[in-house]
């Protein structure tokens, strides 16, 4: 039984995506990161010397500031930043550069759905840009359970509105790799299955958690392979776009 | 998520475009062998994966590094960069580098240099310095001194102006063969030149129309190919006569 989504598309089907890096002349790394009609600007700034007070010295640290589309920065904000702050810390290299503050600036251009995750997105791209050290890159996804049980990808705002619950998941990105097929990492974990954060909002079943789940994990495996092609093509030249 | 795995020999990711997270040398299946890694890798356990995005480099016999071009600067020793004086101390000049922290010049890092002539900087103050040492943690030391304790060209840059790159550009600018852009700009017009590897660059010249056609023509042929650069140059040239 197939649910008819408003702008035509399968429920397996994210919308098209636009990635632009380098945008920003003054900031040390940008990105733009455009979901359907879902955009955000991300800038970086760093790393810059000193860290914030009741940070640890000892490791590079990293600071969030969300800027909505209007209005004042409020508690969704700061939720924002906090879970991006998480998110982005998991993925930073934090000893590379001790005693040193990285800004991300997240700005909203449009909010059309699955906002968190393209603020990850484009954060991740600009940090590339940047030149940031990082483990590896996170790649983001949003899916929501709608009424009559269905799982869809990448809801549009009026979508995320009306379904039961969503979720935001963001999984590290597909590497290239020469270790041979199978091989542990040190701590004895396979990482190529990994999830580096979770958000949930409304109820949902154990079950449909772990669909919504199988249905993100090759969705962000064709975003990692998307930012991966969009990397090739030089900062601010032409924007790179996806299926 | 899945994992490309391509055969076993590093060779394969050489040249190529690596994301961070890319494994690219196992060294479980390379004992006795030392290996040198450059900018952008790291060992994580018996693996060396990349850390920035670039294209992976490797000369013989056993030199990888990750060419990536980028605002900012990493500091590291026998560099030769270009740094504006941020603030004066009495053991040290602090110096912005363009890296993630400020570099110490020492105030007895001079040629002849002794307690009574030490040299008097204002904030602000452009200067053509080696990175003497650059250790994780710490601030960068400099020094306007060379290996040999002469000055060489190390040291105050006085007129012209200072221009922002990526530090890309200013390998471009320093390669050898000279880079098109200067061979075709120095045929026509006389200029003075100096590149720090941090991304700046400093033009003099007699006339300041000639550093500000220089300066642009550097900062726009960045983002040109090689034959769009030539024809860009020929237009620009032309119409100076």
């Amino acid at each position: 039984m197939e649910v008819d989504r408003a702008d035509g598309r399968t429920p397996n089907q994210r919308r098209p995506v636009v990635c632009t890096r380098g945008i920003l002349h003054r900031a040390h790394g940008s990105a733009s990161w455009a979901q359907g009609d879902t955009k955000v600007i991300a800038a970086v700034y760093g790393p810059k010397s000193g860290t914030r007070k009741n940070e640890n010295p000892e490791k590079a640290c990293i600071e969030v500031i969300w800027k909505p589309k209007t209005g004042q920065s409020g508690k969704p904000e700061r939720e924002y930043e906090m879970v991006m702050k998480k998110t982005l810390q998991s993925i930073c290299l934090l000893n590379v550069h001790p005693n040193t503050t990285t800004s991300i600036i997240i700005q909203v251009v449009n909010d059309d759905g699955a906002l968190l995750p393209c603020a990850i997105n484009a954060a991740c791209a600009a940090l590339v840009d940047a030149g940031t050290p990082l483990k590896h890159l996170a790649v983001a996804v949003c899916c929501c359970m709608s009424e009559n049980g269905q799982i869809l990808l990448d809801p549009s705002k009026i979508e995320e509105q009306k379904v039961k619950a969503f979720v935001y998941l963001v999984f590290p990105n597909s590497i290239a790799s020469v270790l041979p097929e199978g091989s542990l990492r040190p701590g004895g974990e396979v990482t190529e299955l990994g999830i580096l954060t979770s958000v949930t909002h409304g109820v949902m079943a154990v079950d449909d958690y772990f669909s919504c789940l199988k249905l993100g994990r090759p969705a962000a495996a064709e975003l990692s392979d998307f930012l991966r092609n969009s990397l090739k093509l030089k900062a601010g030249s032409d924007p790179s776009k996806a299926g | 998520m899945e994992v490309k795995h391509s055969s076993s020999s590093p060779s394969s990711f050489i040249d190529q475009l690596v994301v961070p997270g890319d494994v690219i040398l196992d060294l479980s299946s390379m004992s006795n062998q030392t290996i040198k890694l450059g900018g952008g890798l790291r060992q994580d356990g018996d693996s060396i994966s990349v850390m920035k995005a670039g294209q992976l480099r490797f000369t013989k016999p056993n030199k990888y590094w990750v060419e990536s071009s980028h605002k900012r600067y990493v500091p590291s020793a026998g560099d030769n960069v270009l740094g504006v004086v941020v603030d004066t101390k009495p053991e040290n000049f602090l110096v912005d580098i363009k890296g993630p922290a400020l570099a110490f010049l020492p105030v007895l890092a001079f040629e002849g240099g002794t307690r009574r002539n030490i040299p008097k900087f204002e904030v602000g103050t452009l200067l053509y310095v080696r990175v003497v040492n650059a250790n994780t943690g710490m601030n960068p030391e400099l020094s306007c001194m060379d290996a040999n304790g002469k000055a060489g060209e190390y040291g105050v840059l006085k007129e012209g102006y200072m221009f922002e790159s990526s530090t890309g550009l200013s390998r471009t600018l320093l390669s050898s063969p000279p880079c098109p852009v200067l061979e075709a700009l120095g045929k026509k017009l006389s200029f003075e030149i100096a590149v720090g590897i941090n991304g700046r660059f400093w033009v003099n010249a007699s006339q300041p129309s000639t550093v500000i056609l220089v300066g642009n023509a550097i900062q726009k042929s960045e983002s040109l190919s090689v034959v769009q650069q030539k024809i860009y140059l020929e237009k620009l040239l032309k119409s100076i006569q």
